[in-house]
């Protein structure tokens, strides 16, 4: 019970420190509300008031006598009407005038479709590219042309299948050539004119979401992500609190009452977690009440939420470990936990929170972690999941905590 | 009877770049009821042992024993710090919280609960006489009011044995007449203090006995006028004179009666065997070196002296 005396007497104390206040609620809500301002009333205004970006495309494609233009399918894909209020499209000649019109900030994005881009759908094991050519300036736009891209790709990934299989079907003579050409036809009609709705966006929309507010899933990850970042600082600078109590005399004064040292390192760590999980609380709570942001299924949030308060909070141990006293802390804080923080979120400051300009490294950090939990909660996704995420988490967790707890004690024995 | 307070064969020697021997072998008791002081210069290691007998700092050897009201600190740490209360020698308190907030924190670290812990902090607001300013922080509060607080807290849970480690230093002359009452009204209660100080006027004050300390090793140990006999008839005479002091430093080492000669900022103290015959003597060697004394006090015997004489440094040497 006394390490449960010992962590909230820290919550108390924490809850009265203005600057820790301003770091673990202020600002993070202030970052995602200068993004609200800056891209539109969210709560009242159902329309996107983002401007349609402009993109450069160019179809190479040389068609294919099996196949037939699938590329000049893919323009049509992109020019459908549903997606002018997101795309505004220029048809180009080359690439060379494509990547020009980007790098004079005429266009935020080139795409080139290669020009075998038909002949790979009659060759299973060939291998395409589509290329995406973005303003390096622009994040915002780009994602949602990228986003958008990336799912009518997907859709050809199942054409490209039929194709092959029905390829197969009639060299080995089980059907007619002409009944293949009518069964592929057929798909690929049946494919295209999916694209005369307009559900490209809404799926990367978070399933809880109201479908008519696509701003939230760019106001979304960014909450997400100032969420994350502040919640790795609140553990640290909490854990830090260790290392400030050494130094007022506090820690010792504690040693010399009739309690286990075990215990009283039990309530400081108790205390890290405590506070950053009330912290992640509040952040979410509030977050949904001003921004209207939808965190997923209730259990996927709350064990998101549990999981990146551990991790923080014993990332916040493992590093004050490593510190000789306080002062240490504000330099190792204010580097080490902005660069993991910032290779973790990578996928988000990108605007890119599908793909990954940095390869795994983002999944070296906790923070990498937290962010495709949190991502995929948003996304609506069930605890089955998300449950890989979690559980590296949970792993990184115990990694800290075994670090932190190791030489603490041999430190404070 | 048993001893309060078991003290044997302590040894700590800090490890970090070259071996300091902070205590040396120190072996004390202190009976139930009395002030017993460590008195003893700035690094004499007053503070290491404290720090062993409070089990922040584990002895070096094995052959170091150390008993509170018969239980073993290093076998039954747990039943040992519950008779103790600490007062450090710094102000270990939660600035931010108020003096209410710590004291209720603080009981419940010593293991109060329910009406008990309430009776408690009521009580020992009402001692140090902070009842009214209970609810502001500590951070509000004037160097002496802390310092009050700072001893309250460990004096929750009533402990048997209290251990004081040097509280009056910085603190204005009131507020450290008020704790030097204070610790007279704990023994009055029946409560054994083990009270650490380089002022020799609190030692002399305050304590039954009292153990000098140098150089990590406890030199004397007896009530305040057994020390002083230690000194014999010796007299202690102070002197300035109107050029560097270390200019009469031989001469004067060198006279007839004088037995130790330490120089002190401006001042050169000497401890002699007899200050009618020895003075004279003092203003001739100076005469001949054409130096004048500009002033002269003589001291009967004292801690200050008995330091000197065991040592051959004054006391605020360091």
């Amino acid at each position: 019970m006394k390490s449960l005396t010992i962590a909230l007497n820290d919550l108390r104390r924490s809850f009265r420190s203005t600057f820790a206040l301003l770091f673990m609620f202020v600002i993070p809500l202030l970052v995602t509300g200068m993004f609200y301002v800056m891209f539109g009333n969210i709560k009242n205004d159902d329309s996107l008031t983002l401007n349609a970006t402009k993109v450069a495309l160019v179809n190479l494609d040389a068609g294919s006598g099996q196949t037939g233009q699938i590329g000049q399918t893919l323009v049509d894909a992109l020019q459908n009407e549903g997606l002018t209020d997101v795309m505004e499209i220029t048809l180009v000649k080359d690439e060379a005038a494509a990547r020009e019109m980007v790098d004079t900030q005429q266009a935020a994005v080139a795409i080139i479709i290669p020009a075998n881009f038909s002949d790979s759908f009659s060759d299973s094991q060939a291998e395409v590219e589509v290329e995406f050519f973005q303003d390096p300036t622009l994040t915002l736009g780009p994602q949602v042309v990228r986003s958008v891209l990336n799912q009518v790709l997907d859709g050809y990934a199942g054409i490209k299948i039929t194709v092959a299989e029905a390829l197969k079907l009639a060299k080995s003579g089980t059907l007619p050539y002409e009944e293949i050409t009518r069964i592929v036809n057929e798909y690929m009609a049946a494919t295209e004119y999916s694209t005369e709705s307009t559900p490209l966006i809404d799926q990367r929309t978070p399933a809880a979401m109201p479908e008519k507010n696509p701003m939230l899933a760019l106001i979304g990850p960014i909450m997400a992500g100032m969420m994350i970042f502040y919640a790795f600082f609140t553990g640290a600078n909490t854990a830090n609190s260790i290392l400030h109590e050494d130094e007022e005399g506090t820690l010792q004064r504690m040693f010399t009452t009739p309690t286990a040292h075990a215990e009283i390192m039990r309530g400081k760590i108790y205390s890290v977690g405590l506070t950053v999980m009330v912290q992640i609380i509040i952040l979410m709570l509030a977050a949904r009440h001003i921004f209207g942001i939808q965190w997923g299924a209730l259990a996927s949030a709350a064990l998101t939420a549990l999981a990146i308060a551990a991790a923080a909070a014993m990332f916040g141990i493992m590093l004050v470990s490593f510190l000789k006293n306080t002062k240490q802390g504000g330099v190792i804080f204010g580097g080490l936990l902005t660069v993991t923080g910032m290779l973790g979120m990578v996928n988000i400051f990108t605007g890119n929170p599908q793909g990954a300009p940095l390869g795994i490294v983002p999944l070296f950090t906790p923070q990498g972690w937290a962010t495709r939990a949190i991502l995929a909660s948003m996304d609506g996704a069930a605890v089955e999941t998300i449950l890989p995420y979690l559980l590296a988490l949970l792993a990184m967790s115990i990694l800290f905590f075994v670090v932190g707890v190791w030489r603490l004690q041999r430190r404070f024995a | 009877m048993q001893p309060a307070l078991f003290v044997k064969n302590l040894h700590k020697t800090f490890r970090n770049g070259q071996n300091l021997k902070a205590v040396d072998g120190v072996s004390f008791e202190v009976n139930p009821g009395e002030i017993f002081s460590l008195l003893g210069p700035n690094g004499a290691g007053k503070t290491t042992t404290i720090s062993m007998l409070s089990g922040l700092l584990k002895p070096d050897n094995g052959g170091s024993d150390i008993r509170i009201m018969g239980r073993s600190l290093l076998n039954e740490p747990l039943a040992a710090k519950a008779m103790i209360g600490v007062v450090p020698q710094d102000i270990a308190l939660y600035q931010d919280l108020t003096a209410r907030e710590n004291l209720v924190f603080w009981a419940k670290m010593y293991g109060l609960k329910g009406a008990q812990l309430k009776t408690r902090v009521a009580e020992v607001l009402e001692l140090i006489g902070l009842t009214d300013r209970a609810n502001e922080r500590i951070s509000k509060y004037s160097g002496g009011m802390k310092r009050r607080v700072n001893i309250a807290v460990a004096l929750l849970h009533q402990p048997k044995v209290i251990y004081m480690d040097e509280p009056t230093v910085g603190i204005d002359p009131q507020s450290r007449r008020s704790i030097l009452d204070g610790v007279i009204a704990l023994k009055n209660q029946g409560m054994t203090v083990l009270y650490t100080t380089h002022y020799m006027e609190e030692a002399q004050e305050l304590s039954n006995r009292i153990a000098i300390m140098d150089q990590g090793k406890i030199i004397a140990n007896d009530s305040h006028e057994n020390l002083i006999r230690l000194v014999g008839q010796k007299t202690r005479i102070s002197l300035s004179i109107n050029d560097e002091p270390e200019t009469m430093v031989d001469a004067w080492k060198n006279c007839i009666g004088v037995s130790t000669l330490v120089v002190e900022e401006s001042r050169l103290n000497l401890l002699v065997d007899d200050s009618n015959v020895v003075l004279p003597r003092l203003f001739e060697a100076a005469a001949a070196k054409n130096i004048r004394i500009t002033s002269v006090e003589i001291q009967e015997p004292n801690l200050e002296t008995v330091f000197l004489h065991l040592t051959g440094r004054a006391l605020r040497d360091g």
